[in-house]
């Protein structure tokens, strides 16, 4: 739209003027601009460390806290589940196993030989009068038996 | 040592060359960045901190430089958003509402001890203070630096029509205030 040559024509004050830079510098600036620069940015090669640091020393309350807890987890839990969960989990395998032995003889059995199996003379327990009283003399008192007649 | 932008670019990205490619790099582009910003921020002090922070942004960045501009406007692109940046951020610190903007940046221009130029120039400088942003970043780029449009475009991400439409009215606006201001003088 506004070619250089027309600005005399569009903006004649303004053409009149002299193209200059109208701002200066202190006194060999730009010389020591790279020095100045550098040392700028050695510290920023610096900072990127140090924020690593800023974030581990943010985080070291937390840290310590769950070190404790690391610690506090190894010299009670570790003790405990080396003794007693080996007992628990034994007997919980043991239980289960004898769960799943019971559930394959039942299954294994049908009602006919389950019946039989009732039915079989040689499960009847035959005991005689003496080993009767004997029982009764070691594991009931009279008092027991006092009771249980007269009730 | 380095005969294109090309050789320059390719050390900068090179870890054992990069050092001594971005000090060539900082010689050959510091006063024209350095002016570039200048005539944004206007204050010696704040140009120098902004030239610095292009140089910084720039040794953080120029791995990811993909070469799609030419190093000169990808420089330039950087130093003008810096620019931006840090005004604005002065802006925020000192409260200064939208609208009186241009004097913020007139008293900028009054107390910086760098100004040599003579009165007229003072109104030159103040007209173009007075512009928009925009148009005072296109009238400084297309009147002083004589720099291409289409390299412009680059730097500001704007079309060249609306580069060239914003270059018209910087120019009539200044113009008009020039006349004013000399018939009073």
């Amino acid at each position: 739209m506004v070619k250089m040559d027309d600005l005399k024509n569009i903006a004649p004050e303004l053409s009149k003027l002299k193209k200059e830079n109208p701002y200066g510098t202190p006194d060999n600036y730009f010389d020591n601009f790279s020095a100045r620069l550098q040392v700028k940015l050695e510290a920023e090669k610096r900072t990127i460390p140090e924020k690593q640091n800023r974030i581990i020393r943010i985080l070291k309350p937390a840290l310590g806290l769950a070190a404790s807890f690391a610690l506090i987890f190894m010299l009670v839990y570790w003790p405990l589940k080396s003794f007693m969960p080996n007992n628990v989990a034994s007997n919980t395998e043991e239980l289960e196993m004898n769960e799943l032995d019971y559930l394959s003889i039942v299954e294994g059995i049908d009602e006919n030989s389950f019946y039989a199996l009732l039915d079989e003379p040689s499960n009847s327990v035959e005991f005689s009068d003496e080993d009767l009283i004997s029982y009764v003399n070691t594991n009931v008192s009279e008092y027991e038996i006092y009771l249980a007649t007269h009730y | 040592m380095y005969n294109d932008d090309r050789g320059l670019i390719a050390d900068l990205k090179q870890e054992n060359k990069r050092d001594l490619a971005f000090h060539t790099l900082v010689n050959k582009y510091r006063e024209r960045l350095y002016w570039h910003i200048r005539k944004i921020v206007i204050n010696h002090e704040d140009a120098d901190d902004v030239l610095q922070n292009t140089f910084i942004k720039v040794w953080k960045s120029v791995g990811n430089f993909r070469g799609e501009s030419s190093l000169y406007t990808w420089l330039y692109r950087i130093a003008t958003n810096e620019s931006l940046t840090f005004i604005n951020s002065n802006k925020k610190r000192h409260f200064v509402p939208m609208n009186d903007v241009s004097e913020y940046m007139m008293n900028n221009l009054m107390s910086d001890p760098y100004f040599e130029g003579d009165k007229i120039q003072l109104k030159l400088q103040e007209a173009i203070l007075r512009l928009p942003e925009k148009q005072r970043l296109v009238f400084n780029m297309k009147y002083f630096d004589e720099m291409k449009y289409d390299d412009m475009s680059k730097v500001l991400d704007t079309s060249v029509g609306a580069l060239k439409a914003s270059f018209h009215h910087a120019v009539k606006k200044v113009e008009e205030y020039l006349k004013r201001e000399i018939n009073e003088m």
